[in-house]
């Protein structure tokens, strides 16, 4: 399951993978992806869990790491995509951009998988390592802005709810809404 | 700790526990931390400290999609600055979070950086249609269950928000 963040990550994603059913687009928060995901990684510990979130959010509440690290949930898989600008919003830099060494704050607070990728051969190379072996990780990948922004979502915020809680009903066996999925219409 | 307040402390965690939460984030001011600390060391929940409110928030509302029933506990001056999350992340997705809070800054407590809490954080509530039960009596410890099942059939947040009196088992 992927949770995205406000910014150009959940436009990114939609337009990479036009999923609506195990994404979560939670466009309209910034900073709090990663611990949105921990809840869901604690409920569905078999299911793989990995938040994106550009470093316009993570800076909001770095702490958050702090979080991260208590819990250590082998099945959360954080990235940070790290352009140093806040690039849905005129792509204006970010405070302190050029020396903010987010992979050195995860590290300070106890992180120990902790990935820096900054090509796609590194990506390549370390994609394994990442998400495959079970561990708490979280990567930060070093992109330049975006030139054109990738639009939005098109999926209301309440269909999204349904869309990805039913599919997490499905394939994590966890109950979450009051009524079980209608059977399907046989037509 | 005294034992009406050992006593009132135990009365909301069984509470909590017949309302089915088993993860409980939290951020303390001074009144909630034994409660806090009661909970952290009760094997019914999960205790989560968090690194300011809006996690707690972000945690809870992850927990509803992880099947996780979930609590948020804070002071009031960490619900005031939750406006952004629950208006961003709770009302545009319509998930429900179940919040405790302190009422502070109210009659009877003198400390003056509580000032804006008594003054403002009941009506701001107000301004954002957030629905809160006040528990200034003892006996109104036990509509926990009910305002937790309100919360989950509203699919939004709701707040119970406790005096200093109740939390000291003096009310």
């Amino acid at each position: 399951m992927v949770i995205t963040s406000a910014g150009v990550t959940s436009g990114t994603w939609w337009r990479t993978t036009h999923d609506m059913d195990r994404a979560f687009y939670l466009g309209a928060s910034m900073s709090m992806i990663s611990m949105f995901g921990a809840g869901i990684a604690m409920g569905a510990p078999k299911l793989p869990v990995w938040v994106f979130m550009g470093d316009g959010a993570f800076v909001m509440n770095p702490g958050m790491l702090m979080v991260e690290r208590d819990l250590d949930l082998p099945n959360l898989k954080h990235f940070l995509i790290s352009n140093r600008v806040y690039n849905a919003t005129g792509a204006v830099p970010l405070a302190n951009a050029k020396r903010n060494d987010y992979a050195a704050i995860a590290r300070a607070v106890g992180i120990e998988r902790v990935f820096e990728v900054d090509s796609l051969e590194g990506l390549h190379s370390q994609f394994e390592k990442i998400v495959l072996e079970p561990g708490h990780t979280f990567t930060v990948l070093e992109v330049e802005p975006l030139r054109e922004k990738p639009g939005g979502v098109p999926i209301d915020d309440v269909e999204s709810k349904f869309r990805f809680g039913r599919y997490i009903e499905r394939t994590a066996g966890i109950k979450i809404f009051r009524h079980p999925a209608p059977d399907p219409l046989n037509r | 700790m005294s034992d009406r307040q050992k006593e009132a402390t135990s009365l909301i965690v069984e509470q909590l526990v017949q309302s089915g939460i088993k993860l409980v984030a939290s951020l303390p001011d001074d009144w909630i931390a034994p409660l806090i600390h009661a909970i952290d060391t009760d094997e019914r929940f999960k205790h989560v400290p968090v690194n300011r409110e809006e996690s707690a928030i972000g945690l809870c509302s992850g927990a509803y999609f992880g099947g996780i029933p979930s609590l948020a506990l804070m002071g009031a001056s960490g619900l005031m600055t939750c406006v952004y999350a629950i208006t961003k992340i709770n009302y545009s997705y319509h998930i429900p979070l179940f919040i405790f809070a302190t009422l502070r800054g109210v009659i009877g407590d003198p400390r003056p950086h509580h000032i804006s809490n008594g003054l403002y954080l009941t009506k701001l509530l107000d301004s954002i249609s957030l629905p809160f039960l006040l528990v200034e009596e003892r006996k109104t410890i036990g509509r926990i269950p009910a305002a937790f099942k309100h919360c989950q059939a509203m699919n939004r947040p709701e707040v119970v928000i406790f005096s200093e009196a109740v939390l000291l088992g003096e009310a």
